[in-house]
């Protein structure tokens, strides 16, 4: 089994506090979902469990395969997409891939297997001359989604996937991340629209850096005697 | 008007509070004409002084030394007697005097026996590749001979003319041989420079960093990854300017070519190094564009020597000279396009560009963020 396991985490951006010793477990087998309003350290908290921020005090452990991993050492099992646009708009779909594939090392028939997976799983097969920046908003997150895909990952990290974009394109998303967490990844996706809490398997809830709630989002909702899940922040 | 005074009081107030809380606009906007003033105030000194000349005096009689005590009296020239002509020689070739004079034997017997047949000589050979100092020289010798005739009693005792200068390395003193070998150095410092100044920053603005960092990849494979591309550029540019300027200017290439590849190799390295360094620093690409432009245009005209003599500079500025990397690659270009310098005699400017782009590229390393840490 594939788990993150958070402790005590705190850490500041500048001198405002955005996690104030959190703790909490992502298990695999489920979505996990990261749930909060803007500013609730829902970026924070992914980009210390992405080794991209270093926490002042608590600790960060990874397990798989039997073995404990610290961020650094487990950065080659992850994947993180992060909520910034953040591909190059003047590469093709194709060219994205190959610069990844160099970035993780894959052998030629590695590759071929698991971008031509991607490309069918994503139905971007026929975008893979179209430069990214000529994509549309849900066309792009796949993209992003299928480069950080190629290492094969234990663990994905995804900072708001949905984030503007279409209806279509957000169920599409939502049934991408369904079939990886299905494969036995371990997803753990932020979000503040309420209605995708519910769609995940297990919700931690985030307000001002602290954990208000942690669980499965209709038990919270029946713990909390809630009528809409956004209810919780004005509990 | 109310309205049109409001609103352009609004925008006002606006760009006010964006230039106050904006550090480096207010640094730029207070900070820059101070430096300019204090850097151009103490730097442009037109009047050269002090010029290195030594003096091999074959004569050694009163008349000889008066004609050498004018010389200096003016602070113009600082005398350096040598005896032997191989040293003497050696000393205009290695470029650690720009002026060998030479003073014929029996020159004060022959102002005093004013025989046209045997006039009284005097040669001075000063090198040709730094034409502005050249011109000076040359525009000194002859107000100090004309200042001589009037001493000694014009010809056929003593004649301006009977001071024969000649230019090394660049006889005609053609302008182009001066300004287009140096003018290499202070494009591909630009230019390197304000490219990869803005890759990293690019990278920071448009969120692909955050992205590259959660990957595998190591800083310094980031660094050397993208160098490579735009070394590939800069060399390439380097090239044409180099054919340019043999073939179109037809400046003579007089050097070893392969010191002077070895020479643009490490030059750009540095130049690169120190481009990637803003854009670590500034993490933004106008302040980086703004960063570069200062670091590469300012050192490249003021501090190089390209225009402004280093030997005029006060002391502070004179040391000031050493970091920046413009001047000793200037000094190899000038030396290997115009004289056939040799390494020996190149080996402190290829030492000091060496380890500027030694320590642009380690910084490069180390300051390169391994995170998104504000």
């Amino acid at each position: 089994m594939n788990n993150v396991t958070v402790t005590a985490v705190v850490k500041h951006m500048k001198k405002t506090p955005a996690l104030s010793g959190v703790s909490m477990t992502f298990g695999g087998g489920v979505i996990n979902g990261i749930v909060g309003p803007n500013g609730a350290g829902k970026t924070t908290l992914l980009r210390c469990m992405a080794n991209l921020l270093t926490p002042e005090s608590g600790t960060i452990a990874f397990e798989t395969g039997g073995q404990k991993l610290t961020p650094a050492q487990a950065k080659k099992f992850i994947a993180y997409f992060p909520q910034e646009p953040s591909l190059y708009p003047d590469l093709s779909c194709a060219e994205h891939m190959q610069f990844f594939r160099a970035l993780y090392s894959l052998n030629a028939a590695d590759f071929k297997k698991r971008s031509d997976g991607l490309f069918a799983a994503t139905g971007m097969g026929r975008f893979r001359a179209r430069k990214a920046g000529a994509l549309s908003g849900g066309m792009y997150k796949k993209l992003g989604l299928m480069c950080v895909l190629l290492n094969n990952p234990e663990f994905l990290f995804l900072d708001e996937p949905t984030i503007g974009v279409d209806p279509v394109s957000r169920r599409e998303l939502w049934e991408l991340i369904h079939r990886f967490s299905a494969g036995g990844m371990n997803v753990v996706m932020s979000t503040s629209y309420m209605d995708e809490a519910l769609r995940c398997g297990r919700v931690f809830v985030l307000n001002s850096g602290r954990l208000i709630a942690a669980g499965a989002p209709h038990k919270i909702m029946e713990d909390f005697k809630l009528k809409k899940f956004e209810d919780i922040f004005l509990k | 008007m109310k309205q049109f005074l409001t609103n352009v009081y609004a925008v006002a107030l606006k760009e006010y509070k964006h230039i106050v809380r904006d550090p480096f606009t207010l640094a730029v906007a207070l900070v820059m004409p101070l430096v300019f003033v204090f850097c151009f105030g103490f730097i442009i000194d037109l009047d050269y002084k002090h010029i290195k000349i030594t003096v091999r005096d074959n004569d050694q009689s009163a008349e000889s030394r008066r004609f050498l005590y004018m010389l200096s009296a003016g602070g113009y020239f600082d005398l350096t007697p040598v005896h032997s002509p191989l040293a003497a020689d050696e000393d205009l070739y290695k470029n650690k005097f720009p002026g060998l004079m030479i003073i014929q034997k029996n020159f004060g017997k022959n102002i005093r026996a004013g025989d046209v047949q045997n006039p009284a000589r005097v040669q001075l050979m000063a090198d040709g590749a730094d034409n502005a100092r050249a011109g000076i020289i040359l525009n000194y010798m002859t107000a100090v001979s004309q200042e001589a005739e009037k001493i000694f009693g014009s010809s056929p005792r003593f004649n301006a003319d009977m001071v024969r200068t000649r230019f090394l390395f660049n006889p005609e003193l053609n302008n182009r041989w001066f300004i287009v070998p140096a003018l290499s150095t202070i494009i591909i410092a630009l230019l390197s420079i304000l490219l990869t100044a803005l890759t990293v920053a690019k990278e920071w603005e448009n969120g692909s960093m955050e992205l590259l960092l959660s990957t595998p990849v190591r800083p310094y494979e980031i660094v050397a990854g993208k160098l490579a591309p735009y070394f590939g550029l800069s060399f390439f540019n380097i090239l044409l300017i180099f054919i340019l300027a043999v073939l179109v200017f037809k400046i003579p290439f007089n050097g070893s070519f392969i010191l002077y590849l070895s020479a643009c190799v490490i030059f750009i390295i540095g130049a690169l190094a120190l481009g990637i360094l803003i854009s670590i620093i500034t993490r933004s690409q106008t302040a980086a564009i703004q960063f570069a432009f200062a670091i590469g245009m300012l050192p490249g005209f003021v501090f190089s020597g390209f225009i402004f003599p280093i030997e005029n500079m006060p002391a502070f500025f004179r040391g000031l000279t050493f970091i920046f990397p413009q001047r000793w690659f200037l000094t190899i270009s000038r030396s290997l396009f115009l004289s056939d310098a040799s390494f020996s005699a190149l080996a402190v400017p290829f030492i000091c560009l060496t380890i500027f782009s030694c320590v642009m590229v380690l910084l490069s390393v180390k300051k390169f963020k391994k995170d998104v840490e504000p």
